[in-house]
């Protein structure tokens, strides 16, 4: 093991670097690699080098470099992960795919494509359009998500309580190793039982296993109808109700989202949105190509939901009263910024995902841990597919802000393990929720380790992630902001 | 728990807790023409506030090439519009560029320069929407701090003495060279479209599709950053290409980001259009259309029917 704490800093040779990338695609600047030493998380560390592979053959070439030299390779898309899995912890280059942008086909016959791992979301989206089909693991950062970057966190979002995960979507992928060989993983069609999974293994990987350089997708049709409901709640406990009836009803939502109290609170305060302030809406969506088919599951979910104390139930297939009734749940992200000024938005134990009967009693007990420890946290999430998510608001300027969140952190963590609940559901773990994942995992760590040693025996793809991330999120990195005493 | 030392920079400071309310998601990243141009994610909006973050706590060293990072912005605050924290990042950008021209950290960014055969008739003075633009010691000179790099200036200048200092692709040189690769490639290729960067709010923009999705492509849509900055040699260098014609989007009335840029280029248009009849060119192959910020929907119909116009014209015989 070379990356260690305490372990000098290995050198990077730049004139190596720059005759494989050429010196327009290396950066070596401190100025640049602050920059780069940061994604959407808490953490930021200083990489030593950043470089942009525009083919297979120059990831190849990095990589017998890095492995012989021993030096960590860090695997980069959007930078839009929010626990720090692409913060350098032990130094190293970063490997900035978004350069490998290529939609390399779209094959409609045979329902798939293929694209390089630097294609953003939105942008593969916008190019399946005109032929009526769609990716649908979109998650909400789909607009500088890469490809890449949501296969090494298997990204899901609000449309995967039907559509699925990139798991679900990926059906091969070529690999470039740790030691430069490149394999081909998966195939290109719908079914495949030819042996282990290996392409599967490396959705959720977090670039500690491989560099993805191409992948194979799956899309599905852009359906022809959408319908969209509301519903009140004056406990929590009848919207936790409804969401298990629902999902156990047959209806299939291809939307199921939970926004409770505080949430309502805060886009009410800084939107001015005027909504009617219970204690939990449930917003839900049925899709499809027949009308009567959507009506049929969007009148059950209404049904359950009058059935559950639901009120004000609404819904409509009308593209601006959709809007209409979204406003309040897409207004959520900046309305916990713009909160407090005192106050910054964090994300922190923010995915977990919980066995739908859960769900409510999952949003009560962050209330109540959050009160405990003298911090604001909000409960909203993809309820259909078991995902809650929380901001933690908090004066990240104030070290006793972060002992509060650390510990309210573990608590909740607690609670969802105690639930059978999952520590991530789909941001990943990177550094900030290695914590829980190990006593998670505690009886498979080793196998995952065996894996990575399998995989990587130089450990130099990302080192310092999931399992070998320190046990104390807090001062794994540096910071991201100016903590004061 | 680390606590970090401040420098000092006087200006910036006031913005510390809107560095930490930025949760750096990244939203600002597509909008943003200099990410589109150098596609690196350290030019991008999101890196500017990181370094004017790492330079207000002192674990980023003022240098010039940090300078250079707040300095290089074209001032289009699509970043602004784009970002889910509500942060007013030129606002935190001007007030670091204060402070860097305080230390002598001045960087060449997106400003205008003056040249020699500058005769000082105080033209650009005059135009300069953002008052930049200044008669100082050594004859007219820019405040880097307030020039928003509209190139007004450069439109006006009657001796071609004001220049951008760097255009990043937005140059008319640039978008010369762009545009007539585009019609040289593409069999079908009919038009060209200059728009401002506020009329185009552009969608698909990192990624690059496959040619089996773009050969057919009958026109290409080409950014600046401000119509009042088109000049007639740039407009007419598709023709000359065999483009059967150009369209411009600017803001609409009263709504130029740089003050008038739009009206100067309606005229600039108008006059243009008399040139193409007296050369019996249908003066209607050149248009301007008002497009408000981000209607996306009303460009796109503009563009359709300017296409739909040209189809029933043919070529330029």
């Amino acid at each position: 093991m070379i990356h260690q704490k305490g372990i000098p800093m290995k050198s990077v040779d730049e004139s190596k670097l720059r005759e494989i990338f050429g010196d327009n695609n290396v950066k070596t600047d401190p100025s640049d690699l602050y920059a780069f030493g940061s994604d959407s998380s808490v953490h930021h560390a200083m990489p030593w080098a950043v470089v942009r592979p525009d083919t297979t053959g120059q990831v190849q070439k990095l990589m017998a470099y890095a492995n012989d030299a021993l030096i960590p390779v860090i695997p980069r898309g959007g930078g839009s992960g929010m626990c720090g899995q692409t913060v350098p912890i032990h130094g190293g280059i970063i490997l900035d795919m978004k350069r490998m942008n290529r939609i390399l086909e779209i094959n409609l016959p045979d329902v798939y494509c293929r694209v390089e791992p630097g294609v953003v979301d939105d942008d593969l989206n916008l190019a399946l359009k005109p032929h009526g089909m769609f990716y649908p693991p979109t998650p909400a950062s789909s607009r500088i998500a890469t490809i890449g970057g949501e296969i090494a966190n298997n990204a899901s979002g609000v449309r995967s309580v039907k559509y699925g995960a990139t798991r679900d979507a990926v059906l091969g992928m070529k690999v470039v190793m740790p030691n430069g060989d490149l394999v081909t993983l998966g195939a290109h069609t719908r079914v495949e039982a030819s042996g282990y999974q290996l392409h599967k293994l490396m959705v959720g990987s977090e670039g500690t296993l491989g560099i993805v350089v191409e992948a194979t997708l799956n899309f599905v049709p852009i359906p022809e109808y959408r319908c969209m409901g509301i519903a009140n709640f004056d406990h929590l406990s009848h919207a936790g109700g409804a969401i298990g009836a629902i999902m156990a009803s047959g209806a299939i939502p291809s939307m199921l989202e939970l926004v409770d109290s505080v949430a309502i609170k805060a886009v009410n305060k800084t939107m001015n949105l005027g909504l009617k302030e219970v204690a939990a809406s449930l917003i839900f969506e049925a899709d499809g190509m027949v009308k009567e088919a959507v009506d049929y599951e969007i009148n059950k979910m209404k049904e359950i939901c009058t059935k559950h104390h639901g009120s004000d139930i609404k819904t409509s297939y009308d593209p601006k009263e959709r809007a209409k009734i979204f406003m309040g749940r897409k207004k959520l992200f900046p309305a916990l910024s713009k909160y407090d000024d005192s106050l910054s938005s964090t994300s922190l134990a923010d995915d977990m995902a919980v066995p739908y009967s859960k769900m409510a009693e999952m949003a009560g007990k962050i209330h109540e841990v959050a009160k405990k420890n003298n911090i604001i946290m909000t409960a909203y999430g993809h309820c259909g597919s078991g995902c809650m998510h929380t901001k933690i608001l908090m004066d990240t300027n104030r070290e006793d802000q972060w002992a509060s969140a650390k510990k309210a952190i573990t608590e909740i963590y607690e609670y969802v393990r105690s639930v059978n609940g999952t520590t991530s559901a789909e941001h990943g773990i990177g550094l900030s929720k290695a914590e829980s994942f190990k006593v998670e995992k505690a009886d498979s760590l080793k196998l995952l380790q065996t894996i990575k040693q399998a995989l990587d025996p130089n450990n130099i793809l990302n080192p310092g992630k999931l399992m070998q991330a320190p046990e104390d999120w807090v001062t794994a990195t540096g910071l991201r902001y100016a903590v004061h005493n | 728990m680390e606590t970090k030392e401040k420098t000092r920079f006087k200006h910036l400071e006031k913005w510390e807790s809107t560095l930490s309310a930025c949760i750096r998601c990244g939203y600002c990243f597509e909008h943003c023409p200099m990410f589109k141009y150098t596609g690196w994610e350290s030019d991008a909006p999101r890196a500017k506030i990181i370094t004017a973050f790492g330079l207000l706590s002192g674990e980023l060293e003022p240098t010039k090439m940090a300078a250079d990072k707040i300095f290089n912005c074209f001032y289009c605050k699509r970043c602004e519009a784009a970002c889910s924290s509500g942060v007013t990042l030129t606002e935190v950008f001007t007030d670091a560029k204060k402070d860097l021209v305080e230390m002598g950290l001045k960087g060449p960014g997106t400003t205008s320069v003056t040249y020699m055969n500058c005769a000082r008739c105080l033209v650009c003075v005059k135009a300069c929407p953002h008052e930049a633009r200044f008669h100082g010691e050594d004859g007219i000179e820019t405040d880097p701090v307030k020039c928003q790099a509209c190139g007004i200036c450069v439109e006006v200048c009657p001796a071609g003495a004001a220049k951008i200092e760097n255009n990043f692709g937005t140059g008319r040189e640039d978008l010369i060279t762009e545009s007539s690769r585009f019609l040289s490639t593409h069999t079908s290729a009919k038009a060209i479209v200059f728009a401002c960067n506020w009329s185009y709010f552009p969608d698909l923009q990192a990624s690059r599709l496959p040619e089996s999705e773009t050969h057919d492509k009958d026109y290409e849509i080409y950014v600046n950053m401000c119509a009042g900055r088109l000049e007639s040699q740039l407009l007419m260098a598709p023709f000359l290409n065999k483009a059967w014609g150009v369209l411009v989007a600017a803001c609409p009335e009263d709504e130029c980001q740089h003050k008038n840029g739009n009206t100067r280029a309606k005229k600039m248009i108008q006059g243009m259009q008399s040139t193409l009849e007296r050369v019996n060119i249908d003066p209607a192959r050149l248009q301007v259309v008002e497009i408000p910020a981000g209607d996306k929907t009303l460009f796109q119909a503009e563009i359709d029917t300017f296409i739909d116009r040209l189809n029933s014209m043919g070529p330029i015989r």
